[in-house]
Protein backbone atom coordinates (compact mmCIF):
# COMPACT_ATOMS: atom_id res chain seq x y z
CA UNK A 1 0.00 0.00 0.00
CA UNK A 2 2.72 2.39 1.01
CA UNK A 3 4.71 1.73 -2.13
CA UNK A 4 1.68 2.41 -4.30
CA UNK A 5 0.99 5.69 -2.57
CA UNK A 6 4.55 6.76 -2.99
CA UNK A 7 4.72 5.95 -6.67
CA UNK A 8 1.81 8.29 -7.20
CA UNK A 9 4.06 11.22 -6.39
CA UNK A 10 7.57 10.02 -7.13
CA UNK A 11 9.15 8.05 -9.90
CA UNK A 12 6.46 8.55 -12.50
CA UNK A 13 6.64 10.09 -15.92
CA UNK A 14 4.77 13.35 -16.14
CA UNK A 15 4.32 16.26 -18.50
CA UNK A 16 2.44 19.24 -17.15
CA UNK A 17 3.19 20.94 -13.88
CA UNK A 18 0.43 20.03 -11.50
CA UNK A 19 1.04 22.40 -8.68
CA UNK A 20 -1.57 24.95 -9.70
CA UNK A 21 -4.31 22.36 -9.64
CA UNK A 22 -3.11 21.04 -6.32
CA UNK A 23 -3.03 24.48 -4.76
CA UNK A 24 -6.68 25.14 -5.45
CA UNK A 25 -8.00 21.73 -4.50
CA UNK A 26 -9.90 21.96 -1.28
CA UNK A 27 -8.14 20.16 1.48
CA UNK A 28 -10.08 17.07 2.31
CA UNK A 29 -9.55 14.91 5.28
CA UNK A 30 -8.11 11.55 4.27
CA UNK A 31 -7.00 9.22 6.98
CA UNK A 32 -3.30 8.46 6.44
CA UNK A 33 -1.00 7.19 9.12
CA UNK A 34 1.28 9.72 10.80
CA UNK A 35 4.22 7.49 9.91
CA UNK A 36 3.46 7.57 6.17
CA UNK A 37 3.00 11.32 6.24
CA UNK A 38 6.23 11.86 8.16
CA UNK A 39 8.21 9.55 5.85
CA UNK A 40 7.00 11.42 2.78
CA UNK A 41 7.77 14.77 4.38
CA UNK A 42 11.29 13.66 5.21
CA UNK A 43 11.83 12.37 1.67
CA UNK A 44 10.59 15.61 0.13
CA UNK A 45 12.67 17.73 2.49
CA UNK A 46 15.85 16.01 1.27
CA UNK A 47 14.96 15.93 -2.42
CA UNK A 48 13.63 19.46 -2.72
CA UNK A 49 16.90 21.22 -1.80
CA UNK A 50 18.79 19.40 -4.58
CA UNK A 51 15.98 20.07 -7.04
CA UNK A 52 15.95 23.76 -6.18
CA UNK A 53 19.69 24.12 -6.77
CA UNK A 54 19.41 22.08 -9.99
CA UNK A 55 16.66 24.38 -11.25
CA UNK A 56 18.92 27.40 -10.85
CA UNK A 57 22.09 25.66 -11.97
CA UNK A 58 20.63 24.20 -15.16
CA UNK A 59 18.29 27.11 -15.75
CA UNK A 60 15.27 24.80 -15.87
CA UNK A 61 11.76 26.21 -15.50
CA UNK A 62 10.40 22.65 -15.38
CA UNK A 63 12.37 21.72 -12.29
CA UNK A 64 11.42 25.02 -10.67
CA UNK A 65 7.76 24.12 -11.27
CA UNK A 66 8.30 20.76 -9.60
CA UNK A 67 9.83 22.52 -6.60
CA UNK A 68 6.72 24.69 -6.38
CA UNK A 69 4.52 21.62 -6.61
CA UNK A 70 6.42 19.80 -3.86
CA UNK A 71 6.30 22.92 -1.72
CA UNK A 72 2.50 23.05 -2.04
CA UNK A 73 2.29 19.30 -1.44
CA UNK A 74 4.32 19.78 1.74
CA UNK A 75 1.79 22.33 3.01
CA UNK A 76 -0.96 19.77 2.60
CA UNK A 77 1.05 17.01 4.29
CA UNK A 78 1.80 19.32 7.18
CA UNK A 79 -1.89 20.08 7.56
CA UNK A 80 -2.81 16.38 7.42
CA UNK A 81 -0.20 15.39 9.96
CA UNK A 82 -1.48 18.00 12.41
CA UNK A 83 -5.01 16.61 12.10
CA UNK A 84 -3.85 13.03 12.51
CA UNK A 85 -1.71 13.89 15.51
CA UNK A 86 -4.60 15.61 17.25
CA UNK A 87 -6.82 12.63 16.72
CA UNK A 88 -4.16 10.28 18.03
CA UNK A 89 -3.56 12.08 21.33
CA UNK A 90 -5.35 10.53 24.29
CA UNK A 91 -3.13 11.42 27.25
CA UNK A 92 -0.68 14.13 28.26
CA UNK A 93 2.22 11.77 27.42
CA UNK A 94 0.78 11.15 23.94
CA UNK A 95 0.49 14.86 23.40
CA UNK A 96 4.08 15.50 24.47
CA UNK A 97 5.45 12.89 22.10
CA UNK A 98 3.23 13.94 19.21
CA UNK A 99 4.30 17.55 19.69
CA UNK A 100 7.82 16.38 18.85
CA UNK A 101 6.61 14.83 15.59
CA UNK A 102 4.79 18.03 14.65
CA UNK A 103 7.92 20.05 15.31
CA UNK A 104 9.93 17.86 12.92
CA UNK A 105 7.11 18.11 10.36
CA UNK A 106 7.13 21.90 10.68
CA UNK A 107 10.90 21.92 10.16
CA UNK A 108 10.55 19.80 7.00
CA UNK A 109 8.06 22.37 5.74
CA UNK A 110 10.45 25.23 6.51
CA UNK A 111 13.08 23.43 4.43
CA UNK A 112 10.70 23.17 1.48
CA UNK A 113 9.91 26.89 1.79
CA UNK A 114 13.61 27.69 1.71
CA UNK A 115 13.97 25.50 -1.40
CA UNK A 116 11.05 27.40 -2.94
CA UNK A 117 12.96 30.65 -2.33
CA UNK A 118 16.04 29.25 -4.08
CA UNK A 119 13.98 28.15 -7.11
CA UNK A 120 12.45 31.64 -7.27
CA UNK A 121 15.88 33.06 -8.12
CA UNK A 122 15.25 31.62 -11.57
CA UNK A 123 12.32 33.92 -12.26
CA UNK A 124 14.31 37.06 -11.55
CA UNK A 125 14.72 39.26 -14.57
CA UNK A 126 18.16 40.50 -13.62
CA UNK A 127 21.07 38.70 -15.21
CA UNK A 128 22.99 37.32 -12.26
CA UNK A 129 22.91 33.60 -12.70
CA UNK A 130 26.48 32.82 -13.75
CA UNK A 131 27.51 33.55 -10.18
CA UNK A 132 25.52 30.56 -8.89
CA UNK A 133 27.07 27.81 -11.05
CA UNK A 134 30.50 29.10 -10.05
CA UNK A 135 29.69 28.60 -6.39
CA UNK A 136 27.94 25.25 -6.72
CA UNK A 137 30.77 23.72 -8.73
CA UNK A 138 33.01 23.91 -5.69
CA UNK A 139 30.63 22.18 -3.24
CA UNK A 140 31.56 18.86 -1.57
CA UNK A 141 28.96 17.11 -3.61
CA UNK A 142 27.81 18.82 -6.74
CA UNK A 143 25.01 18.43 -9.24
CA UNK A 144 25.62 17.14 -12.75
CA UNK A 145 23.62 16.60 -15.91
CA UNK A 146 24.43 13.59 -18.05
CA UNK A 147 22.91 12.04 -21.17
CA UNK A 148 22.38 8.30 -21.64
CA UNK A 149 23.90 7.05 -24.90
CA UNK A 150 22.20 4.34 -26.99
CA UNK A 151 25.45 2.38 -26.65
CA UNK A 152 25.27 2.28 -22.86
CA UNK A 153 24.50 -0.93 -20.98
CA UNK A 154 22.20 1.15 -18.78
CA UNK A 155 19.48 1.31 -21.45
CA UNK A 156 16.28 -0.47 -20.49
CA UNK A 157 17.69 -1.43 -17.09
CA UNK A 158 16.15 -0.64 -13.73
CA UNK A 159 18.04 1.74 -11.45
CA UNK A 160 17.89 -0.80 -8.64
CA UNK A 161 19.48 -3.52 -10.77
CA UNK A 162 22.25 -1.21 -11.92
CA UNK A 163 22.92 -0.23 -8.28
CA UNK A 164 23.88 3.22 -9.55
CA UNK A 165 23.98 4.79 -6.12
CA UNK A 166 25.80 2.05 -4.22
CA UNK A 167 28.37 1.58 -7.02
CA UNK A 168 29.12 5.22 -7.82
CA UNK A 169 27.70 7.21 -4.94
CA UNK A 170 25.69 9.22 -7.46
CA UNK A 171 22.08 9.80 -6.47
CA UNK A 172 19.72 10.29 -9.41
CA UNK A 173 17.36 13.07 -8.45
CA UNK A 174 15.53 13.49 -11.75
CA UNK A 175 15.29 12.12 -15.28
CA UNK A 176 14.23 14.06 -18.35
CA UNK A 177 12.75 11.99 -21.15
CA UNK A 178 11.75 14.07 -24.16
CA UNK A 179 9.42 16.67 -22.72
CA UNK A 180 8.53 14.57 -19.69
CA UNK A 181 10.18 14.28 -16.31
CA UNK A 182 10.57 11.66 -13.61
CA UNK A 183 11.43 13.16 -10.25
CA UNK A 184 13.06 11.12 -7.49
CA UNK A 185 13.15 7.92 -9.58
CA UNK A 186 12.67 4.74 -7.55
CA UNK A 187 14.65 1.52 -7.75
CA UNK A 188 12.18 0.05 -10.27
CA UNK A 189 12.42 3.05 -12.62
CA UNK A 190 13.87 2.07 -16.02
CA UNK A 191 16.58 4.12 -17.72
CA UNK A 192 16.14 4.61 -21.47
CA UNK A 193 18.44 5.73 -24.26
CA UNK A 194 18.59 9.54 -24.69
CA UNK A 195 17.37 10.18 -21.14
CA UNK A 196 18.99 13.13 -19.40
CA UNK A 197 19.82 12.34 -15.77
CA UNK A 198 20.32 14.94 -13.08
CA UNK A 199 22.58 13.44 -10.46
CA UNK A 200 24.25 14.48 -7.24
CA UNK A 201 27.58 13.24 -5.92
CA UNK A 202 31.36 13.57 -6.07
CA UNK A 203 33.50 14.28 -9.16
CA UNK A 204 34.96 10.73 -9.07
CA UNK A 205 31.55 9.13 -8.96
CA UNK A 206 30.43 11.35 -11.81
CA UNK A 207 33.38 10.32 -14.00
CA UNK A 208 32.54 6.62 -13.58
CA UNK A 209 28.85 7.13 -14.18
CA UNK A 210 29.49 9.36 -17.19
CA UNK A 211 31.73 6.72 -18.85
CA UNK A 212 29.14 4.03 -18.16
CA UNK A 213 26.27 6.08 -19.56
CA UNK A 214 28.27 6.93 -22.69
CA UNK A 215 28.93 3.23 -23.24
CA UNK A 216 32.70 3.54 -22.67
CA UNK A 217 32.47 1.38 -19.56
CA UNK A 218 30.54 -1.88 -19.72
CA UNK A 219 29.88 -2.46 -16.04
CA UNK A 220 29.56 -0.27 -12.95
CA UNK A 221 31.92 -1.41 -10.21
CA UNK B 1 44.84 33.69 6.97
CA UNK B 2 43.38 34.87 3.72
CA UNK B 3 40.01 36.50 4.07
CA UNK B 4 37.11 34.48 2.70
CA UNK B 5 35.34 35.77 -0.38
CA UNK B 6 31.56 36.14 -0.45
CA UNK B 7 31.30 33.11 -2.74
CA UNK B 8 33.25 30.97 -0.30
CA UNK B 9 31.03 32.05 2.56
CA UNK B 10 27.86 31.17 0.61
CA UNK B 11 29.28 27.77 -0.23
CA UNK B 12 30.18 27.15 3.39
CA UNK B 13 26.66 28.06 4.47
CA UNK B 14 25.23 25.68 1.84
CA UNK B 15 27.46 22.76 2.83
CA UNK B 16 27.02 23.34 6.56
CA UNK B 17 23.23 23.66 6.38
CA UNK B 18 22.92 20.40 4.43
CA UNK B 19 25.20 18.61 6.87
CA UNK B 20 23.02 19.94 9.70
CA UNK B 21 19.87 18.44 8.21
CA UNK B 22 21.59 15.04 7.95
CA UNK B 23 22.95 15.28 11.48
CA UNK B 24 19.59 16.39 12.85
CA UNK B 25 17.72 13.44 11.33
CA UNK B 26 20.38 10.99 12.52
CA UNK B 27 20.37 12.43 16.03
CA UNK B 28 16.72 11.43 16.22
CA UNK B 29 17.24 8.05 14.62
CA UNK B 30 19.98 7.13 17.13
CA UNK B 31 18.49 9.09 20.00
CA UNK B 32 21.85 10.84 20.27
CA UNK B 33 22.04 14.12 22.19
CA UNK B 34 25.73 14.75 21.32
CA UNK B 35 24.93 14.95 17.61
CA UNK B 36 21.90 17.12 18.34
CA UNK B 37 24.11 19.45 20.36
CA UNK B 38 26.49 19.72 17.41
CA UNK B 39 23.60 20.87 15.24
CA UNK B 40 23.10 23.70 17.73
CA UNK B 41 26.77 24.67 17.54
CA UNK B 42 26.71 24.57 13.75
CA UNK B 43 23.66 26.82 13.75
CA UNK B 44 25.66 29.43 15.67
CA UNK B 45 28.43 29.10 13.10
CA UNK B 46 25.99 29.56 10.21
CA UNK B 47 24.51 32.64 11.90
CA UNK B 48 27.97 34.19 12.15
CA UNK B 49 28.75 33.33 8.53
CA UNK B 50 25.51 34.92 7.41
CA UNK B 51 26.29 38.13 9.29
CA UNK B 52 29.78 38.16 7.84
CA UNK B 53 28.34 37.72 4.36
CA UNK B 54 25.95 40.64 4.80
CA UNK B 55 28.85 42.93 5.59
CA UNK B 56 31.07 41.43 2.94
CA UNK B 57 28.55 41.73 0.13
CA UNK B 58 27.96 45.40 0.91
CA UNK B 59 31.71 45.94 0.75
CA UNK B 60 31.84 44.04 -2.56
CA UNK B 61 29.28 46.38 -4.04
CA UNK B 62 31.12 49.40 -2.71
CA UNK B 63 34.42 48.16 -4.16
CA UNK B 64 32.67 47.35 -7.45
CA UNK B 65 33.60 43.68 -7.12
CA UNK B 66 29.97 42.66 -7.51
CA UNK B 67 26.95 44.30 -9.04
CA UNK B 68 23.99 44.94 -6.75
CA UNK B 69 22.14 42.06 -8.39
CA UNK B 70 25.00 39.61 -7.86
CA UNK B 71 25.27 40.57 -4.23
CA UNK B 72 21.50 40.17 -3.83
CA UNK B 73 21.58 36.70 -5.36
CA UNK B 74 24.32 35.63 -2.96
CA UNK B 75 22.38 36.98 -0.01
CA UNK B 76 19.20 35.23 -1.12
CA UNK B 77 20.88 31.85 -1.45
CA UNK B 78 22.57 32.31 1.90
CA UNK B 79 19.25 33.31 3.43
CA UNK B 80 17.69 30.07 2.22
CA UNK B 81 20.64 28.16 3.66
CA UNK B 82 20.15 29.97 6.94
CA UNK B 83 16.47 28.96 6.99
CA UNK B 84 17.44 25.34 6.34
CA UNK B 85 19.93 25.54 9.21
CA UNK B 86 17.17 26.89 11.48
CA UNK B 87 14.92 24.01 10.47
CA UNK B 88 17.67 21.51 11.27
CA UNK B 89 18.02 23.10 14.69
CA UNK B 90 14.26 22.71 15.26
CA UNK B 91 14.62 18.98 14.52
CA UNK B 92 17.58 18.64 16.87
CA UNK B 93 15.60 20.51 19.51
CA UNK B 94 13.09 17.65 19.62
CA UNK B 95 15.92 15.25 20.47
CA UNK B 96 17.34 17.53 23.18
CA UNK B 97 14.04 17.81 25.01
CA UNK B 98 13.44 15.65 28.06
CA UNK B 99 10.56 13.83 26.44
CA UNK B 100 10.90 10.35 25.10
CA UNK B 101 10.77 10.33 21.29
CA UNK B 102 7.70 8.94 19.63
CA UNK B 103 8.64 5.60 18.00
CA UNK B 104 7.03 6.77 14.74
CA UNK B 105 9.72 9.44 14.33
CA UNK B 106 12.50 6.89 14.23
CA UNK B 107 10.49 4.57 12.01
CA UNK B 108 9.76 7.24 9.42
CA UNK B 109 13.42 8.29 9.23
CA UNK B 110 14.46 4.65 8.97
CA UNK B 111 12.01 3.91 6.14
CA UNK B 112 12.77 6.93 3.99
CA UNK B 113 14.57 6.68 0.62
CA UNK B 114 17.91 7.69 2.09
CA UNK B 115 18.91 5.69 5.15
CA UNK B 116 21.24 6.60 7.98
CA UNK B 117 23.54 4.05 9.50
CA UNK B 118 25.91 3.75 12.44
CA UNK B 119 28.76 1.26 12.44
CA UNK B 120 31.86 0.58 14.52
CA UNK B 121 35.09 -0.21 12.67
CA UNK B 122 36.59 -3.59 13.57
CA UNK B 123 40.43 -3.55 14.04
CA UNK B 124 40.71 -6.14 11.22
CA UNK B 125 38.66 -4.07 8.82
CA UNK B 126 40.18 -2.92 5.57
CA UNK B 127 38.96 0.60 6.42
CA UNK B 128 41.48 0.99 9.28
CA UNK B 129 44.31 3.51 8.98
CA UNK B 130 43.14 4.79 5.63
CA UNK B 131 41.77 8.20 4.75
CA UNK B 132 38.29 8.70 3.38
CA UNK B 133 39.88 10.01 0.18
CA UNK B 134 41.97 6.85 -0.31
CA UNK B 135 39.01 4.62 0.35
CA UNK B 136 36.68 6.56 -1.96
CA UNK B 137 33.89 5.30 0.26
CA UNK B 138 31.22 7.56 -1.13
CA UNK B 139 31.86 6.79 -4.78
CA UNK B 140 32.37 3.05 -4.16
CA UNK B 141 29.62 2.24 -1.66
CA UNK B 142 27.31 5.22 -2.04
CA UNK B 143 27.61 5.91 1.69
CA UNK B 144 28.68 9.40 2.72
CA UNK B 145 30.21 9.65 6.20
CA UNK B 146 28.61 12.61 7.95
CA UNK B 147 30.11 12.18 11.41
CA UNK B 148 32.68 10.04 13.23
CA UNK B 149 33.38 9.23 16.84
CA UNK B 150 36.99 8.62 17.77
CA UNK B 151 37.12 7.45 21.42
CA UNK B 152 35.44 10.38 23.15
CA UNK B 153 36.03 12.84 20.37
CA UNK B 154 33.53 13.67 17.68
CA UNK B 155 34.20 14.82 14.17
CA UNK B 156 31.46 16.29 12.02
CA UNK B 157 31.53 16.57 8.24
CA UNK B 158 34.86 14.71 7.78
CA UNK B 159 36.94 15.55 4.69
CA UNK B 160 38.96 13.43 2.25
CA UNK B 161 42.00 13.71 4.51
CA UNK B 162 40.20 12.26 7.55
CA UNK B 163 41.72 8.97 8.63
CA UNK B 164 39.69 6.07 10.00
CA UNK B 165 41.15 4.42 13.10
CA UNK B 166 40.20 1.02 14.56
CA UNK B 167 37.15 1.21 16.88
CA UNK B 168 35.96 4.50 15.34
CA UNK B 169 32.22 4.77 15.01
CA UNK B 170 31.02 6.00 11.63
CA UNK B 171 27.70 7.71 10.98
CA UNK B 172 26.85 7.58 7.30
CA UNK B 173 23.96 8.12 4.91
CA UNK B 174 23.14 6.54 1.58
CA UNK B 175 21.07 3.89 -0.21
CA UNK B 176 19.95 0.68 1.47
CA UNK B 177 22.26 -1.68 -0.44
CA UNK B 178 25.20 0.63 0.25
CA UNK B 179 24.50 0.33 3.97
CA UNK B 180 24.99 -3.45 3.89
CA UNK B 181 28.25 -3.07 1.98
CA UNK B 182 29.61 -0.52 4.46
CA UNK B 183 28.70 -2.67 7.46
CA UNK B 184 30.42 -5.70 5.93
CA UNK B 185 33.56 -3.67 5.29
CA UNK B 186 33.61 -2.19 8.78
CA UNK B 187 32.97 -5.56 10.44
CA UNK B 188 35.79 -7.12 8.39
CA UNK B 189 33.35 -9.55 6.77
CA UNK B 190 34.30 -8.28 3.32
CA UNK B 191 37.51 -6.73 1.98
CA UNK B 192 36.13 -5.72 -1.38
CA UNK B 193 35.49 -2.04 -1.58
Amino acid sequence: MKEKEKRKIFGRLQRTPKWKKEEFTEIEYEPTSVKELMTEMKDISELIIDLAYSAVLFDSEDIAEEVKYLDVRMDKLNYDIRMMAMMAARTKEDAEQLAGILQVAEAAETISNAAGDIAKLLSLKEKTRPIIPNILKKADESLFRVKVSVKSEACNQEIGQLKVESETGMRIIAIRRGECWIYNPQSDTTIKADDWLIVRGTDEGYNDLDKFLQGKLKVLE
Amino acid sequence: MKEKTSEEIVLEIKDKSELMVDLAYSSILYDNKTIAQEVYDLEDAVDLLYQLLQKKSLEDVQNKKHSINDALTLLRIANAGEQIADAAQEIADVELRDVELHPILKMSIREADIVFTKVQVNPNSILCDKTLGELKLSSETGMVVIAMRHKNKWLYGPTKKTKIDPEDILFAKGPEDGEKHLIELAHAISDEI
